[in-house]
């Protein structure tokens, strides 16, 4: 497998975005904070910086990676102590997740992937939008997750974490058309359980899906 | 992280014992790897006197499942004790892997 070009954290945010318009997709701003830490935490996971168990997250090695929102995370945990859960350092990073996001957002563009424009809504709103230049890496990405679904193939370790990424933000149908979704339901479910730090961010997103759903049905 | 190889026929028996963890995982593919070698790999990892595995560990278990089956060989694990077994069963690697409670039935599921 090539060498990804990508970490997760700029490949999530990639696929959170609308192609044509640069818009994020709608989830809950709590849920994308999550998905975006656990984006960094499997990527310190494979890079052998930290591990993790049933019971707890393992700050394995703390040496800086000469990445600026990794290396935060890193001293984040460093800073938690031990004994901290999968659950708790995804709360407790997510906490500087719009941080990771903004950082995230100026690589894609110094990379030439996304490209800023900057607008304002109203004169109190300000809102930045980022279109889509490159559609490259998405593409490739998005066409290697569908060829996994749809087949017994077995993933690699990067492959299943993006699943767990895509899973959680409800993206499954960027890469999988209504009727296999249906179709590959079990095959999600049972790739997605593969990674236990993306089975924690899965769980913390449902259940913010479930208390956000829960509040708007007892506001209207 | 202890590792011991031999052979049955046609099958490599590669034996974990101690704790696979980060610090284990890079020796433990490497040695995973080594029994991979040479045609259409067989392999039937023995698992019973390993104590302890992290997600490093089942990472390590999925690239060697994943090369496996570009080899279009076959790999089999045995002798999960009850700690690995509930990794197993939670992680749903027990889906990815064929799982023999012995080295007899391993070989035979192997072949």
């Amino acid at each position: 497998m090539p060498q990804a070009t990508l970490g997760f954290v700029e490949e999530i945010l990639l696929l959170q975005l609308d192609d044509t318009h640069g818009r994020f997709i709608d989830l809950p701003l709590s849920a994308a904070d999550v998905v975006l830490a656990g984006a960094a935490l499997m990527e310190l996971a494979l890079d052998n910086r930290v591990d993790s168990d049933l019971e707890q997250l393992i700050l394995v090695d703390r040496t800086p990676t000469g990445d600026d929102i990794l290396d935060d995370v890193l001293v984040e945990l460093g800073q938690a102590g031990a004994g901290l859960s999968v659950a708790a350092a995804l709360e407790r990073i997510s906490a500087n997740a719009e941080k990771y996001q903004e950082r995230a957002l100026k690589r894609l563009v110094a990379k030439g992937i996304l490209r800023e424009d900057d607008g304002r809504f109203l004169w109190v709103f300000h809102t930045r939008r980022y279109p889509v230049v490159d559609d490259r890496e998405p593409r490739e990405v998005k066409a290697r997750l569908r060829q996994l679904l749809l087949t017994d193939e077995i993933p690699d370790p990067r492959d299943v974490v993006l699943i767990c990424l895509i899973d959680a933000c409800g993206l499954l149908d960027l890469v999988l058309t209504p009727d296999e979704i249906a179709e590959t339901k079990l095959r999600v479910e049972q790739l997605s359980r593969l990674d236990l730090i993306g089975q924690a961010v899965i769980k913390a997103v449902a259940e913010i899906r479930f208390i956000v759903k829960n509040a708007a049905a007892t506001l209207y | 992280m202890e590792f011991a190889q031999e052979q049955v026929g046609d099958v490599v028996i590669v034996k974990l014992a101690g704790r696979l963890d980060s610090s284990a995982a890079q020796p433990a593919e490497e040695s995973l790897t080594r029994a991979l070698a040479g045609g259409t790999p067989h392999l039937a990892i023995d698992m019973s006197a390993l104590q302890y595995i992290s997600s490093a560990g089942l990472r390590v278990l999925l690239v060697v499942a994943k090369k496996v089956q570009q080899a279009k060989g076959k790999v089999v694990l045995f002798g999960l004790g009850p700690n690995v077994r509930e990794v197993f069963s939670i992680s749903g690697f027990d889906k990815i892997f064929s799982i023999e409670a012995d080295a007899a039935s391993a070989v035979a599921a192997v072949r």
